[in-house]
Order: C-alpha cells, then structure tokens, then sequence
C-alpha cells in the first residue's frame, strides 16, 4: 500500500501521461467544517471505453481481442483508502474525452494517510515538458494554483521583450 | 497542508525547468509506476534533481515511465548516454543516488557496484 496521498496521486497521474495526456488537472480540497477531503485527477488522455473502465474498476486485466493490456492496482489502492475511510470513488471515461477520477474522504478518518509530500509528487510528474500538470488545492479559505508551465523558461523572455 | 511549503513547488518547478529538455549528454530514466513509487521511486528522483541542482550540473534531462516489470528491483534508474550507452541502476537508495549524480553525471564513471544492466548501441 501507499503510505500517502500525493504518492496514490503520483501512481494515478502517471496513467495520465502514459494515456498521452497533454493536460492533467490535479485538485486537492480540503474541508474542515464539512469533514471532507476530495482529490480529483482531470487529464485530456485518451479516456477509457466501458469495457476498459469496468476492468479497471474490476481489478481485472483486460482481455479484449488482439489487444494486451497491463491494468495496474493504481485505481484499485485509492478506491480502497477512500472507501475504508467514510469517502466514496468515481471514474468518469470516455475514448477521446479524457478521464476524471474523484475520490473523497473524512478529513478526520483515523484510517486516512497523511497528504505527504504534494510538491515531490507534482515535480515528479512535471518531468514530461509537453504536459501541463496543474495542482489546484483548497483548504477552507486558503487557495494555490500551480501550473508546470509557469515555468518555461521562453516566459520571462517574452515579458521582457514585450516590456522594450 | 502547509501553504508556505506549498509556494516553495514554484521556486522549485522554476530551477528544475532546464532538466525537462531534451538534447543533453545524459538522460535519466526514473521508472515511476505502482512497485516503484511504492519502493521510493519518487523520494530517490527527489534526491537526485536536489542533488544534480546543487552541483550545477546542467548537462541532464530527466523522465519519467511507467512500470517496466521488475518489480524486486525497483526503484531502478536507467541512464541514457547520447553515444548510446544505457546503464541501469537497481534498488537504488538515498545515498545511492547522490552517487551515481557525483560519479556517473558528474565524472562519466559507472557505479560498478549498483549497476545491473548496460547496454552499447
């Protein structure tokens, strides 16, 4: 198992990049009043027919013709930690449309792993320069947008000629 | 979560910019499916761009991919060379990584000891 979140967010986002994702939007939301964490990976990858997302779900390699496809326990761990701490889980695909996974659960859950080490795990995804990975996090009132892009070194460039 | 640590992912993103682009002498592999990040993968890459970025060694690109199948010998790095050369390191640790940034990033000298695999193309 996985010890933290951001690591269950690192396995996830990984599928991301590998199903060509160009966009992947990472929320983290925190509600202490409502008791409620919610994570919510959003990519622009190539997304999941019913029958690839019922196997996922299912644990289960797919056995569709004359294609062999590895189906990791990625999905499958976090649908568990959600589950066993008062939360729910979804996964929304469709081929060409990209895929949403949404897991909550009870801020408060005594089985719940820490968040960990967030930052590690965006910088570690961020590797791939072609993809925009974004971190949106909310805690109560506190808000912070992060997107790998941000970064490029042409920006500041741009800034400064537009500045002449 | 800490939002003062949170702000520090962009001073950070920012320095390790320069990593993601391709072209360099060396191009370090980190394999990041479920067994690697489940044995350190993500902790070691850590160790290493820190390490990489406090030499001032700018000649790397780093990438990530997805499980590979050796699941007893993660976390594993692979180092390709622009001549060709392909090295693998296996169960690599903290102090491991930092090595092979001082011998093999920084002077060209395979770690022999942690080195599993190499291959000449």
């Amino acid at each position: 198992m996985l010890e933290e979140l951001s690591l269950h967010i690192l396995d996830i986002g990984m599928n991301s990049l590998a199903a060509g994702a160009r966009k992947l939007e990472v929320a983290v939301i925190e509600n202490t009043k409502r008791d409620w964490l919610i994570i919510r990976l959003r990519d622009d990858g190539q997304g999941m027919d019913a029958e690839t997302l019922q196997d996922v779900l299912d644990h289960r390699a797919s056995s569709k013709k004359g294609r062999k496809k590895n189906i990791g326990l990625g999905l499958a761990f976090l649908q568990q930690t959600s589950e066993m701490c008062g939360g729910t889980f979804h996964v929304a695909s469709r081929p060409g449309q990209g895929t949403t996974v949404t897991a909550s659960m009870r801020l408060s859950h005594i089985d719940r792993p820490p968040l960990g080490n967030i930052n590690s795990t965006i910088l570690t995804l961020s590797a791939r320069a072609d993809v925009d990975v974004q971190l949106h996090y909310r805690s109560d009132d506190q808000t912070f947008h992060f997107s790998s892009q941000e970064g490029k070194p042409h920006e500041p460039r741009r800034t400064q000629e537009a500045q002449r | 979560m800490n939002l003062e640590e949170l702000k520090k992912l962009k001073d950070k993103a920012q320095r390790q910019v320069a990593l993601r682009e391709g072209n360099k002498k060396y191009r370090v592999v980190f394999s990041m499916g479920t067994s690697g990040i489940a044995a350190g993968a993500r902790e070691i890459m850590t160790t290493m761009l820190d390490e990489i970025d406090k030499r001032g060694i700018d000649d790397v690109e780093v990438a990530v991919t997805g499980e590979i199948g050796l699941v007893d010998a993660e976390p594993m790095i692979r180092i390709e060379e622009a001549s060709g050369e392909k090295v693998t390191y296996a169960k690599v640790n903290a102090a491991d990584a930092r090595k092979i940034v001082t011998e093999h990033l920084e002077k060209g000298k395979i770690v022999e000891g942690l080195a599993v695999g190499k291959v000449k193309e």
